[in-house]
């Protein structure tokens, strides 16, 4: 418990509470959101898709800090030297980077957070009709594949020194098959066939069922199914990243020459 | 003349130095995903969001995003250019040299104008030819210039970014925002007439709002006449920018040489 908090105290300090986190959190999303509402505004549109262009907006301020925090751990102790130290410490470095992420997944909520009480108190979208515990155990569900991703991503990104720019076709990518800010059937066949790999779209259909009317169905249940089922393959995924990026720093001591 | 010939050729050393530098670290892989990935991937989101709200057309969103290009450019690769020489404690000397400032300054631009022109020479056929994107009424002469002028007026922001880098730890951050918020703010996705009162102050008072209006005129056809208001605007308002840019940097470094202050920020 000491190492989880410290973890998380550290974590929190050093990647979430910055300024570039805000631009994530909150900049971004703001403006992707005012840019659906402005269109739907243009579009003749009596009012604008609450729950696609503010929701949406903060799933993307969530998604978007994820991405920057999480690949940028590894290879941020790699830059500065500390990886190696992290390695011959008697913790493990899957547990760090298991609880890092955790802290950068909660630290992202923050912005979907934002969203529904912008949506609720300024936009007075009715929750009267919100299956609460859908939305609850939907909203689990984003998050533990998030964490899943985020685990998987900061192991890819120690590979290489292209890393950096493999963030550029993630970020958005993601955000434009999993379909944040606009429903999935928006999306041409092929590209709807592709967002079937990412967890967090599983989730985020079920959540937008659910805070719209009651959503505990047996649809709804497969999908939290393929959500949890892609997030613990993903997983997988990184445990054989890991052990990769152990053997590269234990066994051949290769990685600083990356 | 051996004075300007001088300052000439500083200014395009400058230009050609500082260029690489930025890319220094880069493979061409890096180059490509940094210009092209989140602008691409960004562009087909917008795409996207517009038809959901009922756009059929996605070519207003296209054309916006592609002319945005230069903005990559001229606000993000001159404000690292310039905000890199304190991250890499080329700063004291550059202020100890004797050297002229204005090439020294502004010369920090020229790739990326030349750069922006480029990727808008690339990215615009490739919409055409890609993206189905309409441009049988072209008038390309005058595209030409649009676009060229956008690439120059852009600089105006990304000099005085770069000097609020300089002053900021923050610099980056503000200097990113500031790029977000133009997806938004100068008529790349909707119309500017389509923002609140307010904003349209705000968007009307930036470099690249006029500049995109006016290309978006030339690639519909228009001749010179409507397209001469828009254009003087952007030149207008891109020098002006500059100027700023330009005074700011100056008045940064008298007041570093009296503090010695600028490298401890």
């Amino acid at each position: 418990m000491g190492l989880f908090t410290r973890q998380i105290d550290v974590q929190l300090r050093m990647r979430t509470l910055n300024l570039y986190s805000l631009l994530l959190w909150f900049i971004q999303p703001i403006v992707f959101s005012a840019v659906g509402m402005i269109l739907s505004n243009a579009a003749g549109n009596p009012a604008p898709d609450l729950v696609y262009t503010v929701i949406g907006g903060g799933i993307m301020g969530m998604w978007s800090g994820l991405v920057f925090t999480s690949t940028y751990d590894i290879r941020s102790d790699r830059r500065e030297g500390t990886l190696e130290i992290i390695v011959g410490s008697p913790t493990s470095l899957r547990k760090i980077e298991a609880i890092r992420t955790f802290a950068n997944v909660a630290a992202g909520s923050i912005s979907l957070i934002a969203a529904f009480l912008v949506a609720v108190l300024i936009y007075k979208f009715p929750l009267s009709q919100a299956d609460l515990l859908s939305a609850v155990i939907s909203l689990l569900v984003i998050l533990f594949g998030l964490w899943c991703m985020g685990v998987f991503l900061a192991n890819l990104m120690v590979w290489s020194r292209l890393s950096t720019s493999i963030v550029e076709f993630i970020e958005m990518p993601v955000a434009l098959l999993a379909g944040f800010m606009y429903p999935i059937r928006i999306l041409p066949a092929w590209m709807q066939e592709i967002s079937s790999v990412f967890p967090i779209r599983w989730g985020l259909e079920t959540l937008r069922t659910a805070i719209q009317g009651p959503a505990l169905n047996q649809e709804t249940l497969i999908k939290w199914a393929i959500s949890i089922g892609i997030s613990l393959i993903i997983y997988l995924l990184s445990r054989l990243l890991d052990r990769k990026v152990h053997d590269l720093i234990r066994v051949s001591g290769e990685l600083s020459s990356i | 003349m051996r004075a300007v010939i001088r300052i000439i050729r500083l200014y395009f050393i400058q230009a050609w130095f500082s260029y690489r530098s930025l890319f220094a670290w880069s493979t061409p892989f890096n180059y490509f995903a940094s210009k092209l990935g989140f602008p691409f991937f960004s562009m087909l989101l917008f795409m996207f969001m517009g038809k959901y709200a009922g756009f059929t057309d996605p070519t207003f969103i296209i054309i916006g995003n592609i002319l945005l290009l230069p903005a990559l450019n001229g606000v993000s690769g001159i404000s690292q250019t310039v905000g890199g020489e304190r991250q890499f404690g080329a700063l004291s000397y550059l202020l100890a040299s004797p050297a002229p400032r204005a090439p020294l300054f502004l010369g920090r631009a020229f790739f990326h104008i030349l750069d922006g022109f480029i990727t808008l020479l690339v990215a615009l056929p490739a919409a055409v030819i890609f993206l189905g994107m309409d441009v049988t009424r072209i008038n390309l002469g005058l595209v030409f210039i649009c676009v060229l002028t956008l690439c120059i007026t852009t600089n105006g922001i990304g000099f005085i970014m770069g000097t609020v880098t300089l002053l900021s730890r923050d610099g980056w951050m503000i200097t990113s925002t500031l790029s977000i918020a133009f997806y938004m703010l100068i008529g790349v996705n909707f119309p500017v007439e389509n923002l609140p009162a307010f904003l349209q102050w705000v968007a009307y008072g930036l470099p690249m709002t006029r500049g995109i209006m006016a290309a978006r005129l030339a690639l519909n056809g228009a001749d010179w006449t409507r397209i001469a208001p828009l254009i003087s605007g952007e030149i207008l308002i891109g020098l002006l920018y500059i100027m700023i840019g330009y005074a700011s940097f100056r008045f940064v470094e008298r007041a570093s040489i009296r503090s010695g202050l600028l490298d401890t920020i």
